[in-house]
């Protein structure tokens, strides 16, 4: 592991916890995408926590909700593709990372907040969330992409078009 | 991705300076992770079949080859929101048009969603303009402020459109009794919005346990409640503020009174009016009588009285003279705090029936000693089981007191409405429109719960009892 290697072994456990993510992000777009009574306003009338103001805001206005929502259901799904393919897999992780973030803001297990929206586990700070925030880093520090998945492909391409051109 | 070129080095070996040729290697690198998008694909694709197969037969049981009913939906705020939602789920509903004058925002709001649905549907603020174009329409839901309900309602009723038009029927007597003329002159539908009529557990409860196994016996006295919260005035965002021109025309003098019309008088009536009509409504169908004098104390005890114009809290004592015998029914709301939220309480000489709309107290029995044994309905299904009062249990040890009666047995009444509480009341009224119902809620039924709802403020002016004459009732 020394200058920032990573062996193999870490390498391909690294692309399986990718596209174990990019499912995930993939199948929450396309879920919102194909149901049409689909949209944000329920969560973020939810919100709760130091920013809760301006997600209930958002609310409230149809012409940014609506945006948002589109934002929403089309930004996971190519996230999730563009995961799974591991085509511009640092984009795709900081996009995924900021989509975790609003949703993680939007209701955060903080301490002395009680109830947020009803939840299947127990939360203190850290929530399923945060894992998978988590585990985007990991994905975007390792350049997991150019290990395996098309970003290989187009670095080639690249490095080739970088000499010529 | 200036980034990656350092990591390259990791899981390729270090490249020539200057790019290489792409190998097979690469290109079994690069496409390694693909079949696991096929893998989504196909998974994707089984659970969508999975889905359809499962909507299918229940819209296909639900529905079998429904006809088409075409429908504007008329104020689009809270409550026309609602109902959309839960008519989105009613097959054969077609959206047309939505109309509604905050153009800015609850109209376009709506109009977003039903596009959303794949129903192109036409905008209007003047309900005038769309029944002049919308030649189409079958049917117009109606969720406006009370005071517009008889206008709209009588005007869509003469343009040929069956009415789905929410309670209170109408903030004044006269309006209310135009909207039952203007359905009789047209032979047109007209639906008022109590929906409890249509749910299940109610007709359960009216049809099963009062009306066939006569739990309760003879029902003597009855009480019932709305306690809400406080709740703030309601606003709206700067930007979406309507022209002054335009609240003018539709009656509101500034943008707190068309948010807030409930409050005001000459608008809409009240919480006694918001809230207590719907149960009040119960009363009168479950006695199986129209009361016969009502006195009424309230006032405005909490809010700004010039903003809330009219009383924020109402404690009512009806009289029923019912077939059975004469009835006392209590009802209070308050709009200061929510304990016990809301429900309505039958009591007979036989047992008790605690009923909400709510599935907080869904509905229960309660077996007096005296009554005779209810195992068969048990058995029928009508209740479950009785479950011991737990007071019973803990008291054993106390010496007994003669004087307190025995806590009654709590059996539940096993019906639960898993659709919107608003559901099958529309459902009943496109039913009826399709000519295979009969309305749950006709106008003649929200005009008597309309006569005996709105004399509560009148008592609550009059500090007096009040009495209704059977003339009050006729049309
Ligand atoms: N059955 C129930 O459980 C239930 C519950 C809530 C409200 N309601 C009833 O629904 C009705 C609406 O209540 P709400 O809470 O939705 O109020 P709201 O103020 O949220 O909505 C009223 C809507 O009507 C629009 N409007 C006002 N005047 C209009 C006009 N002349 N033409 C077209 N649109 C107009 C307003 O712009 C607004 O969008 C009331 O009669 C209320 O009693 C029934």
């Amino acid at each position: 592991m020394e200058d920032g290697k990573l062996a193999r072994g870490p390498m391909i456990a690294i692309t399986l916890l990718r596209v174990l993510v990019g499912w995930h992000f993939l199948y929450e777009g396309i879920a919102k995408i194909t149901s049409p009574s689909w949209s944000a306003a329920g969560y973020l009338k939810q919100a709760r926590g130091p920013f809760a103001d301006i997600f209930r805001w958002l609310a409230a206005q149809p012409d940014l909700l609506a945006a948002a929502d589109s934002i929403t259901m089309w930004g996971l799904t190519l996230v999730g593709v563009l995961l799974i393919l591991g085509l511009f897999t640092r984009l795709a992780s900081l996009g995924g990372i900021g989509f975790i973030l609003l949703f993680y803001l939007c209701n955060p297990p903080f301490v002395g907040l009680f109830y947020s929206i009803p939840v299947e586990g127990s939360y203190l700070i850290v929530n399923k969330n945060l894992v998978e925030l988590g585990a985007l880093i990991v994905v975007l520090a390792s350049g997991s992409g150019v290990f395996a998945g098309l970003d290989t492909l187009v670095h080639a391409v690249l490095g080739r078009k970088r000499k010529t051109g | 991705m200036a980034g990656d070129d350092e990591k390259d080095k990791v899981a390729v070996p270090p490249r020539p300076a200057g790019g290489r040729k792409l190998d097979r290697r690469d290109v079994l690198k690069g496409l390694s992770t693909v079949p696991a998008l096929g893998l989504f694909g196909y998974a994707w694709q089984k659970q969508r079949q999975y889905e359809q197969a499962a909507a299918g037969t229940e819209q296909a049981a639900a529905a079998g080859d429904v006809q088409d009913v075409h429908v504007a939906l008329l104020g689009a705020g809270a409550q026309g929101q609602v109902l959309t939602d839960a008519m989105l789920r009613i097959p054969g509903v077609r959206f047309r048009a939505v109309c509604d004058v905050w153009a800015e925002y609850n109209q376009r709001r709506v109009v977003n969603q039903l596009q959303r649905f794949g129903f192109q549907v036409n905008a209007y603020e003047d309900y005038r303009e769309m029944l002049d174009k919308e030649k189409e329409l079958d049917a117009v839901v109606i969720a406006t402020p009370d005071f517009w309900h008889a206008p709209h309602a009588v005007d869509c009723l003469k343009a040929g459109k069956h009415v789905y038009c929410e309670k209170e029927m109408s903030n004044t007597l006269e309006g209310a009794r135009a909207m039952v003329a203007a359905a009789r002159e047209t032979g047109k539908l007209l639906q008022i919005g109590h929906q409890r009529r249509s749910n299940p557990r109610y007709l359960h409860c009216y049809r099963h346990l009062l009306g066939e196994a006569k739990l309760l016996g003879r029902i003597v006295t009855v009480s019932g409640q709305w306690n809400r919260a406080v709740t703030p005035d309601l606003g709206a965002p700067e930007r979406y503020t309507i022209p002054e021109a335009r609240l003018k025309q539709y009656g509101f003098k500034n943008m707190h009174q068309f948010r807030n019309w409930r409050w005001y008088k000459g608008l809409g009536g009240g919480p006694i009016v918001d809230l207590g009509s719907h149960q009040i409504d119960i009363y009168t169908w479950f006695l199986g009588a129209n009361p016969s004098h009502v006195m009424a104390s309230g006032g405005q005890l909490y809010y700004d009285p010039a903003t809330h114009e009219w009383y924020d809290t109402a404690m009512v004592v009806f009289d029923y003279d019912t077939p059975a015998g004469p009835v006392k029914a209590y009802y209070q709301t308050q709009t200061t705090n929510g304990s016990l939220g809301y429900f309505e309480n039958f009591m007979g000489d036989q047992g008790t029936l605690l009923i909400s709309e709510s599935e907080v107290h869904a509905a229960k029995v309660y077996r007096d000693t005296n009554a005779p044994p209810w195992d068969e309905w048990v058995q029928k299904g009508y209740i479950t089981a009785p479950k011991l009062q737990e007071a019973v249990e803990k008291d054993k040890a106390a010496v007994t007191d003669v004087r307190e009666s025995v806590s009654p047995d709590e059996h539940k009444v096993p019906i639960v409405l898993k659709d919107p509480y608003h559901q099958p009341h529309l459902q009943n009224f496109f039913d009826a429109v399709r000519g295979s119902a009969t309305l749950n809620c006709p106008p003649e039924i929200g005009y008597e719960s309309a006569v005996a709802v709105l004399k509560v403020n009148d008592a609550i002016e009059a500090k007096s009892r009040l009495s209704f004459t059977p003339e009050d009732f006729a049309l």
